[in-house]
């Protein structure tokens, strides 16, 4: 069976008791970056710990890596990295350091090759001169680049990231996403599903862009192709409110310290447009 | 691995108790306010209960700091996992170390391997500050004692690992926790012995593994028993263990896979 690095198969009508999910089904290939869109609730997070193995599902297939996420967590885990935003993943009254030495253990590495690949890590993420200072003394971006090397530890070929930038101001959202754009996606070729509340996010490091409302994928396409299947001259927003039927900034507002100006612009012919059933 | 993965999480518990100083100093301070009351108690009652306390060694400050010392390992083993699976909901870890290959039963016993270590040190202390006070330790029977710890510890933390399995599925009000928390102090034979109540209320001492655990101790450490006189102490503490551990291990399973179908894992 042709099988995608990361594939999410619905085969049951039942809905997922959890939340939402119920009309997932997913393909990304190696080296892809996808790119998880939605309002609030509409299983984004939900859809990424299912795949990270912390929640069972009631129905359905997932694989990561060819791994079932099920019947095969131990190796799925073994294959993946988990960047959450919550800052408090991190024990801060250790230091940075001291923290990925230990999360590195749990990734069942040596002795001899924890503390090079740490020390590697914190030179990627810039935090060497830092990295002996308890974590509580850290910035919001300083957390966030930690979370990226705890990410990285295993040398993971697939990686979550759930809003890696919420937290962050613009400057240091703009220099996180240029650093996952540059050092893990074109440097080390990871296959990357990102939830995001923000376009331009989503539009600079997605090759394709999942649209997830109320549980199901509404449509999957490479932001361009999204964008032309309304009109020549839509914008991502567009096809967000076009498909969920809420707009993005109303969604966003709450989410990101500045909101996006809204914009909208009606009578583009949308009616002329199908939505995809997923 | 599992060594320096144990290594490791004695070191981050060490770390973060060190972390809290004041905290530790006032632990150690006021461990030892809690002896020397008890040997003024002792002191107070001299030979009074000394019809209870014959089959200990008739000395009830050597009698009492036993108890005390090794129901130590009760109360950690009770609350030490439930706490862990809690603590860690609280500050944000479980859910990152639970994406790592470790399976989330060797995270739940590493993250209480701290607690254990404090609580044998504290142990350690108590026996320190009676032998400075007097206790006759001279004829103990280590090998003895030994064998009832180890027993004592799998015991005890079986019932904890059930303890924990209630708190990760109801988060809260765990019975077993509450129900031999005080039930072990009252009935356990850790304050004063058993033989104080009547003949109906020592049926309860008799269903907890405490009760054998602080006088297979007793014995051991105070009297020196042999092997073959504390065997129906060993023996009925290895019953417990056989009984306890392959239970809680069990439900400790199945607990996890309902919350994580639940989604309620991280939330607390």
């Amino acid at each position: 069976m042709d099988r995608g690095f990361l594939d999410v198969i619905r085969n049951s009508r039942k809905r997922n008791v959890l939340t939402t999910l119920s009309g997932v089904n997913l393909k990304v290939k190696e080296g892809e970056v996808l790119g998880l869109l939605g309002p609030n609730g509409a299983g984004k997070s939900t859809l990424i710990k299912i795949l990270c193995t912390l929640i069972l599902p009631t129905f359905g297939e997932a694989y990561v890596n060819g791994y079932n996420v099920v019947k095969e967590g131990q190796q799925a885990r073994s294959s993946i990295g988990f960047i959450t935003t919550d800052e408090r993943s991190f024990y801060w009254r250790l230091s940075g350091r001291e923290n990925l030495q230990f999360f590195a253990t749990l990734h069942n590495m040596p002795p001899s090759q924890v503390k090079a690949r740490v020390e590697e890590l914190l030179d990627v993420v810039h935090l060497k001169n830092r990295a002996d200072e308890p974590f509580l003394n850290y910035s919001a971006g300083m957390k966030q680049r930690m979370a990226i090397a705890r990410g990285l530890l295993n040398d993971p070929k697939v990686l979550f990231m759930d809003e890696p930038t919420r937290s962050l101001d613009p400057g240091a959202a703009k220099s996180l996403r240029d650093f996952i754009k540059d050092h893990i996606v074109t440097e080390r070729g990871k296959t990357v599903l990102i939830s995001t509340h923000q376009l331009d996010e989503a539009e600079q490091l997605c090759d394709t862009i999942a649209i997830l409302d109320e549980g199901r994928i509404k449509v999957q396409g490479s932001p361009g192709e999204l964008k032309k299947s309304l009109s020549e001259s839509s914008t991502l927003g567009e096809v967000f409110s076009f498909y969920t039927g809420k707009s993005f900034e109303e969604e966003n507002a709450s989410q990101v310290p500045f909101a996006i100006p809204r914009q909208r612009k009606r009578g583009r012919g949308f009616g002329n447009m199908k939505r995809k059933g997923y | 691995m599992a060594f320096e993965k144990a290594l490791w999480f004695i070191k981050r518990g060490y770390l973060l108790q060190m972390s809290y100083k004041f905290d530790f100093f006032l632990r150690m301070f006021f461990m030892l306010f809690n002896i020397l009351t008890y040997y003024f108690i002792a002191k107070m009652m001299g030979d009074a209960a000394a019809k209870y306390l014959e089959p200990y060694g008739g000395d009830y400050f050597s009698f009492v700091l036993i108890g005390m010392a090794f129901s130590g390992y009760l109360m950690i083993s009770l609350r030490s996992f439930s706490e862990s699976v809690r603590d860690e909901q609280m500050m944000g870890t479980l859910e990152a170390m639970m994406v790592t290959p470790t399976s989330t039963s060797s995270i739940i016993a590493l993250s209480s391997l701290w607690s254990f270590i404090f609580a044998s040190f504290r142990v350690f202390l108590y026996l320190v500050i009676g032998i400075f006070l007097g206790v006759d330790m001279t004829h103990a029977n280590v090998l003895g004692a030994l064998i009832i710890l180890i027993l004592t510890i799998i015991c005890f933390s079986s019932i904890g690992i059930l303890s924990a399995s209630f708190i990760m599925v109801f988060k809260r009000g765990d019975p077993i926790n509450m129900l031999l928390m005080g039930s072990s102090e009252l009935f356990g034979g850790v304050l004063f012995p058993i033989e104080v109540f009547p003949g109906w209320l020592q049926n309860i001492s008799h269903i907890l593994p405490i009760t054998y655990s602080v006088s297979g101790m007793r014995h051991a450490i105070l009297q020196g028993y042999t092997l073959g006189s504390l065997a129906p102490d060993i023996l009925t503490l290895a019953l417990f263990s056989i009984i306890l551990l392959p239970l809680s291990l069990f439900v400790f399973d199945r607990s996890v896979l309902k919350v994580k179908a639940e989604g309620g894992l991280v939330q607390y």
